[in-house]
């Protein structure tokens, strides 16, 4: 039964609505094409971290978002939206309890859009292995859907930037480079198909190794691998570390001959990637920036 | 038999050395250094780990079958395997930029408590039933097991966990593997007692009136076993199958005189993992398929046919 606690900020989202007269319908593209909602949505369920990451970019507070979070890098605002669930088990009820105006999920949670559709509208907003593309479509689509078309445009200006200035370091600098991911002693490669992929087709990374088309959970490797590989540049994601801090467990796993003999440490080209913004928020506006920037950084000045 | 179990043993050694994604020929190692290097930093301790790993699991799958008097048992699914894997999840945990020899003391010492977990439960029941040793065992494995998997999930470590603990050798690096020496040692140490194991396979009562310490001889069973297991979990991960299937083959060729049966079980442990290791870095090279998977494949269909045959016999 709503309280009066619970009806509240809805009636008074209601009547902020009216009185902003912002009642006409918004039209914007998810990953399943074109979505129609009566007005800009007051009351939005976030389900997805990419989609919190752009959301929370654009200056706009959830109701209710997953827990836990992963990333460290989100408004400490967020602290005051309601708990659901998390991104493959949201709670029913608890969303079912904020009366959202829409529901947004990513690729994790697109398994319950036809259970979630019965409490509000849902955008899909996952975004695929062109995470890149897909991320600047997600975030048009959310300004749109938002009323925030000029904020988007000027993110995605930024982001565009930012790759125009990675873009020539990538070619000077990073030669052919390999994806590792180091999982405690063992590692796995990830080719230009996979999730990681967009780091080669979109950076402008070579591959250093040319026929790996490993899919999207990456091939297990030796460091012999690596050695035989000898790439210019090395981008390590530890999916150990995507859980909490640090890089130094794959730090660990690495300092051994094989990899100290590549081209890629003999020159301090190791380029540890933080693995939640690649991994978990893969395609959220700020976790691009935030990976672009570490690359940035790692490559050095022109 | 057992010349021919070195020799193939030898062969496969031989074949594992020069084996891998980098060429490497025996001539280079007269030459080049960089060859050497590659021989000593990787292939040597890979085919070691293999062959260490490969030997102790049968044994130590052979002893516990002696020590429960059942043939279907083995210490991976017998709660050391999951204690072990306990200790690397709360090594994660708590202290994620640990080192990696930090983390594999932290799991021998879980498997050792869970070990010890279990000697104690074992000890209450009543000495009629041999069953129920087997029986509790599982369960007490699988009660651990489920823990982890709860707390794996409930931090959401599940897939860090599942690649960690599959049993694989792509890590394998002189410096990562040599626990398995410890683990080696303690198989030794059991054939050392091979004999007085041998007569608990007799009965506990018979055991006793033959003049055995039955405690003492089982608890340092069940100590060689977890130090065995847990080495083995923390080194290359979990690899099924071979303290299964390996004890009951060579209980069927040679019997239950665990001073004849113990080297022969270590021989064939060896050559059944090292030779699945061979293939997973043949079939879909440069990448590998994980040792566990490849035993599991050849251990499952040689556990069919054992059962089958045994049927028919009977």
């Amino acid at each position: 039964m709503p309280t009066f606690r619970t009806l509240f900020p809805a009636l008074a989202a209601a009547f902020l609505g009216a009185a902003g007269a912002q009642a006409d319908p918004v039209t914007f593209d998810t990953a399943r094409g074109e979505m129609t909602l009566p007005e800009v949505p007051e009351r939005i369920v976030v389900l997805d971290i990419a989609a919190l990451d752009s959301i929370t970019a654009l200056g706009v507070m959830p109701a209710g978002v997953i827990a836990p979070l992963y990333v460290d890098y989100l408004p400490e605002a967020l602290e005051d939206a309601t708990r659901v669930g998390s991104f493959f088990e949201p709670d029913f009820e608890a969303i079912a309890a904020l009366a959202p105006d829409v529901i947004v999920v990513g690729a994790r949670a697109s398994t319950q859009v036809d259970a979630l559709s019965r409490i509000a509208p849902v955008a899909d907003m996952s975004i695929g292995t062109e995470v890149l593309a897909e991320g600047k479509a997600r975030l048009h689509g959310f300004g749109a859907m938002l009323a925030r078309e000029d904020k988007a445009a000027e993110l995605a200006a930024a982001l565009d930037d930012r790759l125009v200035a990675l873009r020539p370091r990538v070619a000077d600098q990073g030669g052919r480079a390999l994806i590792i991911m180091t999982n405690g002693p063992k590692l796995s490669t990830f080719g230009a198909n996979s999730r990681f992929g967009w780091l080669h087709r979109t950076l402008g990374f070579d591959m250093a190794v040319d026929d790996v088309d490993a899919g999207n959970h990456g091939d297990a490797v030796s460091f012999e691998f690596i050695a035989e590989a000898d790439p210019d540049t090395l981008l390590i994601i530890d999916r150990g570390a995507a859980i909490g801090g640090g890089t130094e467990a794959a730090e660990a796993t690495l300092d051994n001959p094989l990899v100290a003999g590549t081209r890629a440490a003999r020159n301090g080209k190791v380029i540890y990637l933080a693995p939640a913004e690649l991994y978990i928020a893969s395609g959220g506006i700020q976790s691009l920036n935030r990976t672009l920037d570490e690359l940035t950084a790692a490559l050095g000045a022109e | 038999m057992r010349l021919a179990g070195l020799a193939v043993l030898t062969a496969l050694a031989g074949l594992s050395l020069f084996l891998g994604v980098s060429d490497l020929r025996p001539a280079d190692l007269l030459t080049d250094p960089e060859a050497r290097d590659l021989l000593w930093i990787s292939r040597l301790p890979r085919t070691m780990a293999a062959v260490l790993a490969g030997a102790a699991l049968a044994v130590t799958g052979q002893i516990m079958q002696v020590l429960a008097r059942n043939r279907f048992i083995e210490p991976m699914t017998a709660g050391a395997g999951s204690s072990a894997a306990l200790g690397v999840l709360l090594t994660t945990l708590l202290a994620p930029a640990a080192a990696i020899w930090v983390k594999m003391a932290a799991a021998s010492f879980a498997a050792l408590l869970g070990s010890l977990g279990l000697m104690a439960l074992i000890r209450r029941l009543p000495p009629t039933d041999p069953l129920l040793v087997p029986l509790v065992a599982l369960v007490y494995g699988g009660v651990i097991g489920a823990i982890v998997t709860f707390a794996a999930y409930q931090t959401d470590l599940i897939q860090y966990l599942g690649t960690w603990l599959t049993g694989e050798l792509s890590g394998v690096l002189r410096g990562r593997y040599e626990l398995l020496w410890l683990a080696a040692a303690a198989t030794v140490a059991a054939w050392a007692i091979a004999d007085r194991l041998t007569l608990l396979s007799l009965g506990e009562d018979t055991a006793r009136s033959l003049g055995l310490n039955v405690q003492l001889v089982t608890a340092a069973g069940v100590v060689a076993i977890s130090v065995v297991t847990a080495m083995v979990v923390v080194t290359v991960g979990a690899i099924p199958f071979v303290g299964l299937v390996v004890p009951n083959l060579i209980a069927r060729s040679t019997g239950d005189n665990l001073r004849r049966a113990l080297p022969l079980t270590a021989l064939t442990g060896a050559i059944l993992v090292l030779g699945a290791d061979i293939a997973g870095r043949a079939v879909i090279a440069p990448y590998e398929v994980p040792v566990a998977t490849m035993v599991a494949l050849a251990g499952a269909v040689t556990f069919l046919v054992l059962l089958n045959r045994g049927a028919g016999r009977a």
